[in-house]
Order: C-alpha cells, then structure tokens, then sequence
C-alpha cells in the first residue's frame, strides 16, 4: 500500500501541469463555496451588532405608528406599567446638514436620546471626546463614518435644519463604527431628546425601548403595554422581530450568492471528473502492467481515489486561503451596496471544516467513477489495449448526476434558512437543474452545434476547419464534459447579467412610471398643505405643476380575520397623476380611478400587494389607525407605486390621509416643468427648495442610483459567476493538453503527410474555439432560461425577447470563445512543437 | 550503378549524430547513394544500422548532421521546417510500420489527406476521381466508407500506401510497412507497392530486415553501423523469390 501511494504521488508529479490545473480547480471552487458561508456569517454577525446596538439590552420596543409619535402621557404610561424597569426613548428623525448653499449631502439621521437612561439600555463606544451628558443642550455626537464624510472633529459646529430656524451644535464626541441605523452608510448623530424636539418642533419621541424587571416577563410587559398605551397608534417589537427582519432582507444575496457557490463548486467537479477519467484511459496499460504484476482490484481503486484525495486535499486547503480574502472583498462590497454595519470578516471553524470535507468530497466523489472503471479492467485488455480515450457516455452521465447532488447538498447548507426555507428553496433548484440538464445534454448537443460551430472557422481556416471536424463530430465524448462546463459557467453569468439588466431597467421604469414630474424635492418634516410651499414652488417660471406627495403607515386588516399588519401608504392627488400620464394599470379604468381618487373613500393597490391579498377591483380595503377603522374602495391596481422600504404603498387621497390616517403633510413635491419652459427652470426650483429648507434631485439622479445600486449588487454576482467560466478554461487546458498527447501520433502522421507546425498549431486553436463557441450557444440559451426562472420565482415577470440584454449575450459568447482559445494556446504549442520521427517510432 | 538516367534521389556523405545522456550517437557515418526515377530500392541491416534513420532524413522528416540530400536536383538538407514540410507535402510520401492512418477518418478521408492538408477538397471533381484511383489499386474498392478500425492489419497498410501515393509524389518511402503483418497480408501490401513502380513509374524507397520483402526491389543496400555495407543488384524480375538475395547475404555474413 505504500508503495502504491507512492506511485500515486509520483504519477501526480510527473504530470505537473495537470495537477496544478486540477488543484486550482479545486481550489477556485472550495473559494466560492467558502467566501460564501463566511460573507453569511459576516452578514450574520452584522445583523446581531446592528440589533445589539439598536436596542441594546431592551426587551421590547414601542413604535410609534403615525408621525405624531408617542406623546409624553403615551411615555408616562409606559413608564409605570407593571414589570417595566428602563424605558429609552428616542426621536429619530431625517435631516439635513446646512451648508453655503442650503441643504445639501445626503440625509442625516439625528437621534434625540435621553443621555441618563439610554446608557442604561445601549451601549455607546466612543473613540473622542465625551459622551452627551443629561444637560446638554447644543452639543452632538457625530459617527466616525459622518465625521470623515463630512471633515468634522471635537469643537466642529454642525447646523441641523429643523421646523423652525436651523439650530448650531458643538461635536463633542466621535462614535465608533457607522453607528446603529442600518441603510443610511453611517450618517447618524445624537443629541439630547429635549435638543431633538426643540429642533422638530415636537414634543413626541418614536420609539420607546423598555427593559423588563427581574420578576416579570416578556410576555406580561407586552400585555400590560397594550393595556396602557391608548391615546396613539404604536407597534410593540421584540428584537429578535428586528433580526428576522433584516436577515429577511438580505435572503435574496444569500440566495444568489448560494446558487453561484454550488454552480462554480459543480463545474470544479466536471474539472476532477474529467481530468481523472482521461488519466485512466491514458494509463490503461499501467493498470495492465500492475494487475500482471499481482496488484488486487482494490488496491487499483485506491490507486487512483488516493491521487483524486491528494488533490481534493491541496485544493480544498488552497481554496480556504483564497476564500477567505474572496469573502472580504464581498463583504466589502455588500457593507457598500446595502448600507449594513459590518465589522471585518467573520470566519467560522465549523465553516471551515465544512468547506474542506466539502471539497474533498467532491473531489473523491467525482474521482470514484474513473478510480472503478481502472479496477475493473482485466489485465489481458488493459495490457493488449491501445490507449481508449473515449469514456462510456452513460457511465459519465450517471456520474455526473451523483456529483450534481453532492454539490447541490452542499448549496442547500449554504441557503438562508437552508432546507428549512421552504419556497425559496424552488429557485435555486429548478435553476441547478436546468443546469444540470445542460450539462447532461452537452454530448448529444455538441455534434450537431461543433457543425454548425465549425462553419465561421471553416471561411478562414478551412484545412485545419476540415481535419479538425471529423474528430469532433465523431468523439464528442472526449470534449462534450469540457463543453458542458463552460456552458455552465456561461449560462450563470447570462443569467445573472439579465436578471441584473432586467432589474435595472425595471428599477429605472418603476420611478418613471410614479413620479409625476422630473424634480423631486424632499422634506424633513411633513410640510401641511396651509404651509404654502406648494404655492411657492408653482410660482417660480416654467414649473407647470406641483404634485404633494404624504408617505405613513396604516394597519391593513385582512378579510381572513388574521391580525392586522403595517402597509406602507401615500396620499397623493388623482388629477396630478392623470395629467402627467403616470401609472400603469393593470385594471381599472386609468381616468375614473383617478378621478374619484381625490373624492375620497377609494384607493389604488399596487399588483404586488394585489397579488398578495387577493385583491380585485371593487374589493373593499380596510385600514386601521388607532382604533378607527376605514374602508376604501379599490378601483384600480397597478403595475407599481412608490416604493417604500417595506413594500410599494396603496394610495389615498389626501382627504383620507389627512382625516383618517394621521398624515400631517407632504414629505416631497414632485414638480413637473411645462412644455417650452425656460431652460434655467430646474436650477431656479433648486435654488428656491434649498432657501426652504427642502432637498432638490432630479429624477435622472434618483433613477441614476435606483440602477447604480442594482448594477452594482449585480457586476458582484457576476464576477463571481466569471470564476467558475476560470475554472471551465482550466478544464480545457487540461482536455486539450491530453488529447493533444494522445493524438501525438496522429499529429505525427498529419505532419509527415505535410502539414506545417502553423497548421498543427491552428488546428487545435480551431478546436478548441468550436468547443468555445458550442458551449457559448449552450451556456447563452440556459443562461436565458435560468434567468428567467430567477425572475419568475422572485415574482417578476418577463417582458422576454425585447428586453434580452443582447449586449451580454454577445459579450458572454466572445467570453467564452476566448477563454476557449486562450486555454488551448498551450496545447496548440504542444502540438505543433510534436517531433515526427519519435511520433511514428514504432510502439 | 546500374542506372544512367540522371537519379532522382541522391545521398552524399551523409552522417547523423545524437546525443543521448552525455554521448553521443553516431547513427550515420558517411552514407553516399543514389536511386534512379522509377527505380524501387531496399535498405536493409540489422536494428540500429542506420537504415530507418536515413529514410527520415531523405524524406525531410529530419535533418543530417553534415551531407547533402539532393532530391529532383534540389538539395534538401538545410531546408527549414515550413520548406521540409512543404517538401513532404508536395515531393514525399510516406508509410511507417506502426499507425499510419487517423483512427476517426474513414478510408477514403484517410486517403484523401494529404489534399486536405494542402487545403483542397478532396471530395470533389478531379481529386475525388484521384482518390478513388488509389483506393482502386489497392484493392480496397468498397470499402471507403470503413474507419481503420473495421480493417485488418493488412487493409490498414494498404490504405497507407494508398495514401502515400496519391499524391503522385516524387519519392514513396516506406518504412517497415510489413514489419508488422503476417506473410500473406505482408505480401499484399508489397505487390500493391511494386505495381505502382511498375505500372506508373513510381520511385520507392523500402526499409526493412526482412529478405524476402527486399526481394521485391531492384536493389538492395545492406546497411552495417551507420554505412552502406554492401549494394546487392537484384534487377527487374518477374517473380520475387528471395533465394538469391539470402544466398548474397549469407555470403556477407549476415
């Protein structure tokens, strides 16, 4: 047996670049698999640091529902139910920083805190300065996110825009970190909870955080709450609610993230699987050589699984290493993307062990075909044999269905909430089973596609076009696993490009199809309509309409009689929409529904939401607030509305808003420009917004980063969708390499019979772009059919052909023929440096 | 000399060393000869004489250490690769002992290679009739549609030979082409080769250590170490017994 591993070894040695190519294989695709868990677990942990510091150490938190908050008699009577022993409260508000020119930057979340009982709940780590203490007036504490972005240090003075003038604070202490509000990439700033309700003109907070006293139980608390608070609409949650929410938030990443792991760690196995195979065949007379000798079936099998070990070991132990420097630069990027608080990279040791039994595994299960097919060789063919390359394409098949459900046990682990998950789980595997059958189909495609494949060569290479063709099309088995790889490999990044275009363009259509005009200007604070800011920005030359827009929660609830939910909703003007041309419906009449919009007692539905209620036209919506309950009439849905953070909203009128659901005012003004306006128009609007105190942007801008943010999310997933199409090249490095040594002789006689090292050297180049571009024919159409799949199950739709990114699919195909031919430049110098006289020596 | 036509193929002070580990090979030693336009000559010798080494070397498959190769009056020794290639292709061809054809072409894209390669179509007009020609003579008709491995050992060689010829080359050099097949087979593809010299005028150059194959030509050069040992003139015959040429090398010695 030693010695068997030595020869084991050796054989490994001897044929370096194979092996080198093999492990990277390995290697690149245990990186994914791991960067993947540990970009989980990091998000994981981000979401247990964002909690902690949220809530800290409470046990329940009120919400205000409705933007009055929750008064100081809705705070006293939280204070004196029973069982409560701290109650923090905070006013958490959106502003922004005064500069030169007015508002300007991105919002700012300020937090009014109660510095005495804060610090009793929350824990506050400051890297400068002091902390607020229970008398600070004008001071605020800054996060080191906001103080770089902003250049402020201890002693800057930052001016807040408020209700009323803006109001000066000294920084007095720089906090840790991006602080505790997830999505705003850090701009966070306390003040003191009187500072913060001056500066609002308010005297409500929004949130209560309450700790339990020892004695008392959640559950008790919770009840007692609801006893007491009475006077304002709230919700009561529980941190781990708060988790759940933000890992829900994160699912569809993981998801995608999860699927393109088992995919490239499914092609690193088509690597092993088929490199083995072609060293059996390769070393037949070895075998022969060995059994002759007195070497037992076993001791064969082992042979050859004890090689596959050794590379599944190396790999695995290389692809830890890359993995976790992978799992960086996705966390890095994703802290960007989605705005999560995330603190290094967390790295597991049960995911590490997981990632390296994983990748052994693999490997030892893609070898363990090859490793039977040696041992069963009688010595009397294997030693008579010439060497056979082609492998039995059923036994192949077979096998590669057994790796594909390992690999794919392996991306179920790696699934948020993994087989637990239920529905999500659907994607995912219709996905890798469209792959798979890709994969399967390979060899019986692969003759008809290296014809067709064949004929652009064949106009400008035809001899070598004509002696290359016969081989393909008469042994696909030899190069039909190398396709189906890159196929592979192609088809997840066609796919992942189109979902992320058809998302970008969806995300870009969805806000022009909302937002009736092309200026949005935000506020602060609900600005009433007796305010007479619309008025204002109307009267500025070439504006044609201002749109208020009002955004609150209702309780939606539903028929079934299940407990009510929040629903996010917009008041807006039916006649501003119908003039403006905006929204589409998908039923109800587009004019009436608007029209009777602004009468009151209707709403428009978004489909999601439509879709997920049951909701028709005509149905009645009952929304809640407080205690009062209304009813609106649905007489239109739509393709969408504006987005929330928790959904798209339902609009009302501006009547229901204001008399039913405590909305106090708009929160933007859309502004529409009229035909012919004088071209300094939008300057102008920017100019009167900042004066009062609003945030202007224009749509391009918003759609700008509406796309940004998806395209960014998405170039991620693709370029980790790019390594396992790394991966397929190496593969056709190593298949090419072998059948070029194979074919030596044939080589040999091809050049004794006149063709020219040039010739030798172009007929493997066109090979190996026939096989480049069969697989790219393959890879783009499940690619198409894969993304697909993706939209459906996330419950898009496809407007298909018109919207298919053709640029990618181009891109995609020039991709893989260039990584086909760039991989077969080795071989093609192999082949065309073949010395005829050792070729046709005799055997 | 038993010819006074102007040869087609000459050899002049040909030597050919390798280096193998830290010595090196003298494979050939000073080898000078010359063959006639459709003449059908045989090196023979034992293994390791040189004789196989000198066929690569006339056919521009290698190059000798000093010499010259001088083929339709034209010396080939210091040829370049793409020139000795060329050479092959349009002046040479070529039969070995061992795997001489494309396992996945059939017999008649095995034939038509040499076209292929020099970038026609054989399977059209004139060189489909040329193919088909030499798959004719050597009497393989209907069975151009067989891969290799539907043919025996002897199919297999004459498919080669057919090969060799179709190109209607200056020089068919045949190396061992029976050293692998039985008496009767061997024979076939050696009555296949002296028809074409007969018949068409073809030169032919045969190595092997078989007698009774060299009985075929009309002379035979007896190779020992790397030179020309002897030079037996066996003339045009009708039959090929190998009798006297065995009597002629038993009283060589060998």
């Amino acid at each position: 047996m030693r010695s068997l591993a030595s020869l084991a070894w050796r054989s490994l040695a001897a044929r370096r670049l194979r092996t080198i190519l093999t492990v990277l294989g390995v290697a690149l695709g245990v990186a994914v698999f791991f960067a993947t868990q540990t970009t989980n677990a990091t998000l994981d942990a981000a979401v247990d640091t964002t909690v902690t510091q949220l809530v800290g150490r409470a046990d329940l938190r009120v919400e205000a529902f409705a933007e009055a908050g929750l008064s100081a008699g809705s705070l006293d009577a939280i204070r004196k139910t029973p069982g409560v022993r701290d109650v923090a409260p905070t006013l958490e508000r959106r502003t922004f920083l005064v500069t030169d020119v007015g508002p300007s930057g991105d919002p700012v979340t300020v937090l009014g805190i109660d510095p005495a009982t804060d610090r009793s709940i929350r824990d506050t780590t400051l890297v400068r300065g002091v902390d607020l203490a229970p008398d600070t007036q004008r001071s605020v504490l800054v996060t080191e996110a906001l103080a770089r972005d902003r250049g402020l240090d201890l002693g800057s003075i930052v001016t807040f825009y408020g209700t009323g003038a803006p109001i000066d604070f000294r920084v007095i202490g720089i906090v840790e970190g991006d602080g505790p509000i997830p999505a705003v990439f850090g701009r966070t700033a306390w003040i003191a909870l009187p500072a913060a309700q001056e500066l609002f003109g308010t005297a409500s907070v929004t949130t209560a955080d309450v700790t339990v006293a020892r004695g008392a139980t959640v559950d008790g608390v919770a009840s007692g709450l609801e006893a007491a608070i009475t006077t304002e609409p709230y919700v009561l949650v529980r941190p781990a609610e708060i988790a759940a929410g933000m890992r829900d938030s994160t699912a569809d990443i993981r998801t995608t993230l999860a699927l393109v792991a088992a995919v490239v760690l499914f092609v690193g196995a088509f690597l092993i699987f088929n490199t083995l195979s072609m060293t059996v065949a390769e070393r037949v007379r070895e075998v022969g050589l060995l059994r002759a000798a007195g070497a037992t079936r076993r001791q064969i099998g082992s042979l050859f699984l004890l090689q596959a070990a050794v590379v599944g070991v190396l790999g695995a132990i290389l692809g830890a290493l890359g993995g976790v420097a992978l799992a960086a630069v996705v966390v890095g990027f994703l802290h960007q993307v989605e705005g999560l608080t995330v603190s290094g990279v967390t790295v597991r040791p049960a995911d590490l062990a997981f990632a390296l039994a994983l990748g052994v595994l693999v490997t030892v299960v893609a070898a363990s075909e090859p490793a039977w097919r040696a041992s069963r060789l009688s010595p009397v063919e294997a030693l008579r044999s010439r060497v056979d390359p082609s492998v039995g394409m059923r036994a192949q098949l077979r096998w590669l269905i057994a790796i594909a459900v390992v690999v794919g046990i392996g991306g179920i682990a790696l699934l948020p909430g993994g087989l637990a998950s239920g529905a999500r789980l659907l994607g995912p595997v219709l996905v890798y089973c469209v792959l798979l059958v890709a994969a399967l189909a390979s060899p019986f495609l692969l003759r008809p596609l290296g014809r067709l494949a064949s004929i652009p060569f064949g106009w400008f290479f035809r001899t070598e076009t004509r002696l290359i063709r016969g081989v393909l099309t008469r042994d696909p088995a030899r190069t039909a696993l190398t396709v189906g790889a890159l196929a592979i490999g192609l088809a997840m990044v066609v796919a992942v490009a189109s979902v992320g275009s058809l998302s970008r363009a969806a995300a870009s259509a969805w806000i022009t199809d909302v937002v009736p005009g092309s200026t949005v200007v935000t506020s602060i604070r609900p600005i009433a309509a007796d305010e007479g800011i619309a008025d204002q920005l109307a009267a500025i030359p070439g504006v044609e309409h201002v749109t208020p827009v009002g955004t609150f929660d209702v309780a939606l609830q539903p028929r079934s009689g299940a407990s009510p939910y929040r629903v996010p909703a917009a008041a807006v003007s039916g006649a501003a929409m119908l003039g403006d041309g905006r929204l589409t419906f998908v039923s109800g009449d587009r004019a009436s529904a608007l029209a009777k919009l602004d009468a009151g007692g209707t709403a428009i539905v978004p489909r999601s939401l439509a879709d997920r209620l049951g909701i028709g036209l005509g149905d009645t919506l009952r929304l809640g607030f407080g205690d009062a309950v209304t009813d609106l009439a649905v007489t239109g849905i739509v393709e969408h509305t504006f987005p929330a953070p928790d959904g798209e909203t339902v609009l009302v009128s501006w009547s229901d808003a204001t008399t039913s659901f405590g909305a106090l005012g708009a929160d933007f003004y859309a502004i529409r420009y009229a035909a012919g306006a004088p071209p300094d128009a939008p300057a102008s609007v920017a100019t009167t917004a900042r004066q009062l105190a609003l945030q202007p942007t224009s749509l391009d801008e918003i759609r700008g980063q509406a796309e940004g943010a998806v395209g960014r999310l998405f170039g991620l997933f693709d370029a980790i969708a790019i390594i396992a199409v790394l991966i397929a090249g190496l593969g056709i490095v190593n298949t090419l390499t072998m059948s070029v040594v194979e074919r030596v002789r044939e080589i040999g006689i091809l050049r004794a019979t006149g063709l020219t090292r040039a010739q030798a050297w172009r007929m493997v180049m066109v090979e190996s772009g026939i096989l480049g571009i069969a697989g790219a024919i393959i890879g783009v159409v499940s690619g198409l059919v894969i993304g697909a799949i993706m939209l459906l199950t996330q419950g898009g739709r496809i407007a298909w052909i018109a919207d298919a990114p053709w640029t990618t699919i181009v891109v995609v195909a020039v991709i893989g023929v260039a990584v086909a031919m760039l991989a077969a430049a080795y071989p093609a110098r192999v082949a065309s440096r073949v010395s005829i006289v050792r070729a046709v020596r005799g055997e | 000399m038993s010819s006074v036509q102007v040869p087609i193929l000459e050899a002049r002070d040909l030597t050919k060393q390798y280096v193998v580990g830290d010595h090196a090979v003298e494979a050939l030693r000073g080898v000078s000869l010359s063959v006639a336009p459709g003449e059908f000559v045989a090196f023979m010798g034992p293994s390791g004489s040189g004789k196989s080494t000198l066929l690569q070397i006339l056919g521009g498959l290698d190059r000798p250490t000093s010499g010259h190769v001088v083929l339709e009056g034209r010396d080939i020794s210091g040829l370049t690769d793409t020139e000795a290639t060329r050479l092959r292709r349009e002046s040479t061809g070529f039969v070995f002992q061992f795997f001489n054809l494309i396992p996945l072409l059939d017999v008649r894209e095995n034939v038509g290679l040499p076209f292929t390669i020099a970038g026609t179509d054989p399977t059209r007009g004139e060189l489909r009739d040329r193919v088909q020609a030499a798959i004719d003579a050597v009497d393989l008709t209907g069975k151009e549609r067989n891969r290799p491995d539907q043919l025996s050992a002897g199919e297999q060689q004459r498919v080669a030979v057919a090969r060799a010829l179709v190109t209607r080359p200056a020089l068919v050099l045949a190396d061992e082409p029976t050293g692998n097949l039985d008496f009767a087979t061997g024979t076939e593809v050696l009555e296949v080769l002296l028809r074409s010299c007969h018949e068409q005028g073809q030169t032919i150059v045969l190595v092997t250590h078989d007698a009774k194959a060299a009985a075929y030509a009309d002379r035979v050069f007896v190779f020992v170490d790397g030179r020309v040992g002897d030079e037996i003139v066996l003339g045009r015959r009708a039959e090929h017994s190998a009798t006297p040429l065995i009597a002629r090398l038993a009283q060589l010695g060998l």
